[in-house]
C-alpha cells in the first residue's frame, strides 16, 4: 500500500458520487410492481454471487485480505501522532533539543517535566526530560512548536500498559547513536508538508 | 407410495427396537451438539472467506480447536443472574430452547434405516429406525416444537428485566406467530400432494430420480418455505431477536456462559432441522435404496446449511416493519393462492 | 400399564401446574405453568394415539394461543407481582364450590349410567385401521360435523373482519412524521 492516499490531503466534495435512486413508488400499484421487479430481477442473487466470488478468490487465488497484526502491520502515515522521539543531528550525532523549553510549555495537558543546564562549553543543554505518557493526549502541540524539529512523533502505536502513567525518558526516546543512520527524517506533524511549493505559491499563510 | 406407515414397518422392514430408538436418540443428540459446534466453526469461516478474511486461525491447525476453546470459555464462564430477573424462569428458558430444539429433531428422518454390522460386539445386528420416533403426523410435530420453542427467547426476555430483552422477547413473538403461518402454509401444498404427513412417505414419493423432487413441482412453496424458515430460526435477513445494532443483543442481553451456550446451540439444530426437512420434503430426502442415500442427504443438508451462512454474508436485514409487511402481505396470499392452485390441479 | 402411569403422571403435572397458574401472584410464573400445562395436554392426546389432536394442541394452544396471551403479558412489568383486588373470598369460595360439585356431580352420573351398560362405552368414532389420524379427523369434521365448522370459520371470519375494522380506521395516518426510508433518500437527491 502506498502512503500517497495519506499524503493527500485535498479532498474535497468533488470526490462525492450521487447516486440515482429513482423515485418511490407512491400509489398501492407502483409499490406492487416494484415488489415484482425486485423480487423477478434477481438483484438479491447478485448479491449471493458477489460474496461467492470473494470466497473463491479467498480460496483459490489466496486473496486474503487479513493482516496477522501483531505478526505483521501496515505502513502507517507519517503524520500519525504515536509515541514521541527525540532526534539528533544527523552530522554530528549531537541532540538537536536546545533545551528551549516550548514543548514543556505549550503542552496542553503538562506532561512535560524538563530541566537544562550548562554544560562545560557553557551551552545549554537538557539534562532531564520525561514525558509522562499517562496524560500526553498526543496533540502534537510540542512537534509542532519545536524550533528544531527534535521532538517529533514516532511510530511506535502500541502504548497499552498496565497502569495509566508511564514515563519516557529521554535516553529511551532519544535516536540510538548506533543507529543515527536509520534515523528517519520526520515529515509529519510540524514538518513541511510533502506539497509546500504549491501551497506557497497559492496561499502564502497555507504552509 | 399409498402404503401407510403401519403396513410399512409390519411388512417390509426388520423389527424395531427399543435398542435401535436409543442408538437413533444417541446418535442424534452427540452428532447434532457437535454439529451445533462445528457450525460455529464453519460459520466463522465461511463468513471470513466471504468478506476475504481468514477466520479463526491461531487455535489447531486452521483454527479447528477453536470449538474447544470456545466451549472451555462458554462452560467456565460466571453465570450471571441479574438481581431483578425473574430467577427461576430466567434459568429455564435457554433450557425451554435447546429442550424443544432437540425433541424436533427426534421426529426427523436424518439417515436410512440401516443395520449396525455384525461384527461389532455388542450392538452388532441392531435394527436402527430412520427417525427415533416415526409419529404419523412428523411434520406438525416439527413445527408444533418449534413453537412451542419460541417460549425460550419470550420467557427470556420478559424475565431478566432489562428493556433490550423485552424488545426481543417482542419481537420474537411477532416474528414467530407471523411466520409460523407461512410455515404451515407452504408446506401445506406438498402434504396435500403426498396425502401423509410422514417424513417417510415424503422420502419415498421423490424416490424416482431428481425428477420427482417436490422442487420441480412446488417451487413457490420451497421458497416460501425457505423464507419463513429463515424467520423461524432467526437467521440473516430476519434476525431481528437479537440484533446487535438494534437491541444489543435482544432477548439474551443478561445472558452469559454456559445459559447462552444453551440458546446459540438451540439455534443451530433449529437450523439443521429446517434444513432436514427443506432437503426431505422438496429435495428428494435421503434414498433409501441405494448405498450412499445417508451421504445425498448429507450433503443436501449441508447445502441448506450453507445457504444460511452464505445469505448472511451477502444479504442486510430487514426492518420489523418491513419483516410483517412480507409476512402477512406477500408470503401468506402467496401461499393461499399456492395451496388454491395446487387443489385445483390435483382435482381436475 | 404404562399408559395408566402415564395419565396419572400427566394428570398430577397438569393439575398442580394449572393449580400455579391460578394460585400464582407473578404474571410470569402464571404464564409459563400455563404454557406447560397445554404442553402436557397434548401428552393426553398421544398417549390415546390420537397424534393429529396431540399436534393441533401444541400449535394452536402452545405457539399461538398462548403466545398472544403473553404478547399482551408485556404491557405489564413481568417481574412485579400482582395486587390482586379481591373483595369477598367467600364468594368465591362459594361459586367456585358449586360448579365443582356440579362437574362432579355430573362425572358420577355418566359413570352410574355406564355402569349399567358397560358395553354403552365405545367411541363414537374408532381410529379406523390403516387409515391416518389426520384422514379420520377430516373425514368427521367433512361430513358429520361440517355445518359446525363452517359457522365456527365464519365466526373466525367475523372476529377477523371487526378487529381489522377497529384497529384499521386510522391505519393511513402515520403518528409519526411521514417520511420512508425511501423518501429520505429522495430528500438527498432533490438537494443536488
Ligand atoms: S503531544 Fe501534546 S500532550 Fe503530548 S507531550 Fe506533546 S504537547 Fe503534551
Ligand atoms: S521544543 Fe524542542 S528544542 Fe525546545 S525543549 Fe522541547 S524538544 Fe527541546
Amino acid at each position: 500500500m502506498s502512503l500517497e492516499q495519506f499524503k493527500n490531503r485535498n479532498v474535497g466534495i468533488h470526490t462525492y458520487k450521487t447516486l440515482d435512486v429513482g423515485t418511490p413508488p407512491n400509489t398501492g400499484m407502483e409499490k406492487f410492481t416494484q415488489v415484482v421487479t425486485r423480487a423477478v430481477k434477481g438483484e438479491l442473487f447478485v448479491g449471493l454471487w458477489v460474496v461467492m466470488r470473494e470466497m473463491i478468490n479467498t480460496l483459490v487465488k489466496g486473496d486474503v485480505h487479513t493482516v496477522k497484526y501483531p505478526f505483521e502491520k501496515m505502513p502507517i502515515s507519517p503524520r500519525y501522532r504515536a509515541i514521541h522521539d527525540m532526534l539528533r543531528l544527523l552530522e554530528s550525532g549531537n541532540y538537536r533539543c536546545i533545551g528551549c523549553g516550548l514543548c514543556e510549555k505549550i503542552c496542553i495537558s503538562n506532561c512535560i517535566s524538563m530541566d537544562t543546564r550548562y554544560d562545560e562549553e557553557q551551552r545549554k543543554e537538557v539534562s532531564e526530560y520525561t514525558i509522562n505518557f499517562g496524560r500526553c493526549i498526543f496533540c502534537g502541540y510540542c512537534a509542532e512548536v519545536c524550533p528544531e524539529l527534535a521532538i517529533v512523533h514516532g511510530p511506535r502505536y502500541e502504548n497499552a500498559s498496565e497502569q495509566r502513567a508511564g514515563y519516557s525518558l529521554f535516553e529511551d526516546m532519544l535516536t540510538p547513536i548506533d543507529k543515527l543512520n536509520l534515523q528517519q527524517e520526520y515529515d509529519g506533524f510540524g514538518a513541511v508538508s510533502p506539497n509546500a511549493d504549491e501551497n506557497i505559491t497559492q496561499t502564502p499563510l497555507a504552509y | 407410495m399409498e402404503t401407510t406407515l403401519a403396513q410399512h414397518i409390519v411388512t417390509d422392514l426388520p423389527q424395531v427396537t427399543a435398542l435401535g430408538i436409543i442408538i437413533k436418540a444417541i446418535i442424534i443428540l452427540a452428532v447434532i451438539s457437535a454439529i451445533a459446534g462445528f457450525g460455529t466453526y464453519i460459520e466463522r469461516k465461511v463468513l471470513a472467506f466471504m468478506q476475504r478474511r481468514l477466520g479463526p486461525m491461531h487455535v489447531g491447525p486452521f483454527g479447528l480447536l477453536q470449538i474447544a476453546a470456545d466451549g472451555i470459555k462458554l462452560f467456565t464462564k460466571e453465570d450471571i443472574i441479574p438481581q431483578n430477573a425473574n430467577k427461576f424462569i430466567f434459568m429455564i428458558a435457554p433450557i425451554i430452547t435447546a429442550a424443544t430444539a432437540f425433541i424436533a429433531l427426534s421426529s426427523v428422518p436424518v439417515f436410512p434405516d440401516f443395520t449396525i454390522p455384525e461384527f461389532i460386539p455388542l450392538l452388532g445386528g441392531v435394527f436402527v429406525p430412520s427417525i427415533a420416533s416415526d409419529l404419523n403426523i412428523g411434520i406438525l410435530f416439527v413445527l408444533g416444537m418449534m413453537a412451542a420453542g419460541l417460549y425460550g427467547p419470550l420467557l427470556a426476555g420478559m424475565s431478566q428485566a432489562n428493556k433490550w430483552g423485552i424488545i426481543g422477547a417482542a419481537r420474537t413473538a411477532v416474528q414467530f406467530l407471523s411466520y409460523e403461518v407461512v410455515t404451515g402454509l407452504s408446506i401445506l401444498a406438498p402434504i396435500m400432494l403426498v396425502g401423509s404427513l410422514s417424513f417417510v412417505d415424503f422420502n419415498n414419493y421423490q424416490q424416482e430420480g431428481v425428477l420427482s423432487w417436490m422442487i420441480w413441482q412446488q417451487p413457490v412453496a420451497f421458497v416460501l418455505f425457505l423464507i419463513a424458515g429463515f424467520a423461524e430460526t432467526n437467521r440473516t435477513p430476519f434476525d431481528l431477536l437479537e440484533h446487535e445494532a438494534e437491541v444489543v443483543s435482544g432477548y439474551a442481553t443478561e445472558y452469559s456462559g454456559m445459559r447462552w451456550g444453551m440458546f446459540f446451540i438451540g439455534e443451530y439444530a433449529n437450523m439443521i432441522t429446517i434444513s432436514i426437512i427443506a432437503s426431505i420434503v422438496f429435495l428428494g430426502g435421503y434414498d433409501s435404496a441405494s448405498m450412499f442415500g445417508w451421504l445425498t442427504i448429507m450433503l443436501k443438508i449441508a447445502f441448506f446449511f450453507f445457504l444460511m451462512l452464505w445469505v448472511r454474508a451477502a444479504w442486510p436485514h430487514v426492518r420489523p416493519d418491513q419483516l410483517m409487511w412480507l409476512c402477512w402481505k406477500v408470503l401468506m396470499p402467496l401461499a393461499l393462492v399456492n395451496i388454491l392452485i395446487t387443489a385445483i390441479v390435483m382435482m381436475v | 400399564m404404562y399408559e395408566l402411569i402415564a395419565f396419572y403422571l400427566f394428570s398430577a403435572l397438569i393439575i398442580g401446574l394449572f393449580l400455579v397458574t391460578v394460585m400464582s401472584k407473578n404474571i410470569l410464573y402464571a404464564m409459563t405453568s400455563l404454557a406447560a400445562g397445554m404442553v402436557l395436554i397434548s401428552g393426553f392426546f398421544f398417549t390415546l394415539g390420537a397424534d393429529f389432536l396431540g399436534v393441533v394442541q401444541l400449535i394452536v394452544y402452545v405457539g399461538a394461543i398462548m403466545a398472544l396471551y403473553s404478547f399482551a403479558m408485556m404491557f405489564f412489568d413481568a417481574t412485579k407481582d400482582i395486587k390482586e383486588k379481591n373483595t369477598s373470598s367467600a364468594l368465591v369460595f362459594l361459586l367456585g364450590g358449586m360448579s365443582a360439585l356440579v362437574l362432579v356431580l355430573i362425572f358420577v352420573g355418566l359413570n352410574q349410567a355406564n355402569l349399567a351398560h358397560p358395553d354403552a362405552i365405545t367411541a363414537l368414532y374408532p381410529m379406523t385401521e390403516g387409515v391416518g389420524n389426520a384422514q379420520d379427523v377430516g373425514m368427521v369434521l367433512f361430513t358429520k360435523y361440517l355445518v359446525p365448522f363452517e359457522v365456527a370459520a365464519v365466526m373466525l371470519l367475523v372476529a377477523m373482519i371487526a378487529g381489522i375494522i377497529l384497529a384499521g380506521k386510522k391505519m393511513d395516518d402515520s403518528l409519526t412524521e411521514d417520511l420512508g426510508a425511501d423518501e429520505e433518500i429522495m430528500i438527498v437527491k432533490d438537494k443536488k
